[in-house]
């Protein structure tokens, strides 16, 4: 999977605007800080957001879509996950 | 450690959250691993009254693979072992995500409990009966719910318990029989309610308590 990171500004700005959840649903913390495995919010702890409007910390989900029982599927909606292209983030 | 951030969190959840009648302890303060949790049996179910007590036990890949989770208290239920208490519910297997919490595995149990799923049982001497005689399934789930779910601090209520007409019981224990002798002799004989005084059924069950 290939995940382009904007500045941390950006991210937290398109989170706001498409996910009415603020908590990373798989580590349950708020999309603020960071995923367990990371020290400092922005950049190296990205938010990826799905074709399906959910979102989560990109590590989490990272760890998550590499176990075969995931099956490929978003924790949320069990479709399968596809990251939104930048520009359709932008229209949303 | 996103197992124990994640279990830490789901435990003060589910402390301030009084409103789902879920409890969840860890059993020792040093072992995040291993946890009890309880819900109440549903209403108009035969658990109807009971508390359910779940052993929890939580891998090291934990949000990422299920808990591990097993009835502590036995029970009556197709899916769910009368022997162990393994229970079959695919949450907890092959449909298990991430973003599922112990407290909504432990509501899902506690839906199960009000559809049974027979065709995927744990238990197929416990689902045979479900699918052959729904009447002796609800009594006998209700039983095992009286004799292991329900603390009894007071005597239960046999007349409620298996639904008998409290004023025909109330009219033979008038009579100078004891009402729990009455409740349990009524519910051998079949008999919800008494029809008529001095009728057959009256005097079958006046006839059993003196005999
Ligand atoms: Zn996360
Ligand atoms: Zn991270
Ligand atoms: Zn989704």
């Amino acid at each position: 999977m290939k995940v382009r990171i904007k500045e941390w500004n950006a991210v937290s700005i398109w989170h706001w605007n498409v996910s009415e959840d603020e908590v990373c649903g798989i580590c349950r913390v708020h999309f603020d800080g960071t995923c367990p495995s990371c020290k400092y919010p922005g950049d190296d702890c990205p938010i990826i957001i799905g074709k399906c409007n959910h979102s989560f910390h990109m590590h989490c989900l990272l760890k998550w879509l590499e176990l075969e029982t995931s099956r490929g599927l978003c924790p949320m909606c069990r479709q399968p996950f596809q990251t939104l292209g930048e520009d359709e983030v932008i229209t949303t | 450690m996103s197992k124990v951030r994640r279990i830490v969190k789901e435990l003060e959840e589910v402390k301030t959250d009084l409103a789902s009648g879920i409890t969840l302890n860890l059993i020792n303060e040093t072992d995040i691993s291993h946890l009890k949790g309880t819900f109440q049996g549903p209403p108009g179910t035969p658990y109807e009254g009971g508390l359910f007590t779940i052993d929890i036990k939580i891998p090291n890949e934990y949000p990422f693979k299920p808990p591990v989770m097993k009835f502590d208290t036995r029970i009556f239920h197709p899916n769910i072992s009368s022997q162990t208490g393994a229970i079959c519910l695919d949450i907890l297997k092959d449909a298990w995500s991430p973003i599922l919490t112990l407290k909504s595995s432990l509501l899902s149990l506690q839906s199960l409990l009000q559809s049974p799923e027979p065709n995927d049982p744990q238990d197929a001497e416990v689902a045979k009966v479900y699918i052959s005689d729904r009447d002796v399934f609800f009594s006998e789930a209700a039983k095992w719910t009286k004799l292991y779910a329900i603390k009894n601090e007071q005597p239960t209520d046999l007349v409620k318990l298996y639904n008998l007409d409290s004023a025909a019981v109330q009219s033979i224990v008038n009579m100078g029989f004891d009402q729990d002798k009455v409740a349990e002799t009524m519910h051998t004989l079949g008999m919800s309610t008494i029809s008529g005084t001095g009728g057959a059924d009256e005097n079958r069950l006046i006839e059993r308590l003196l005999g």
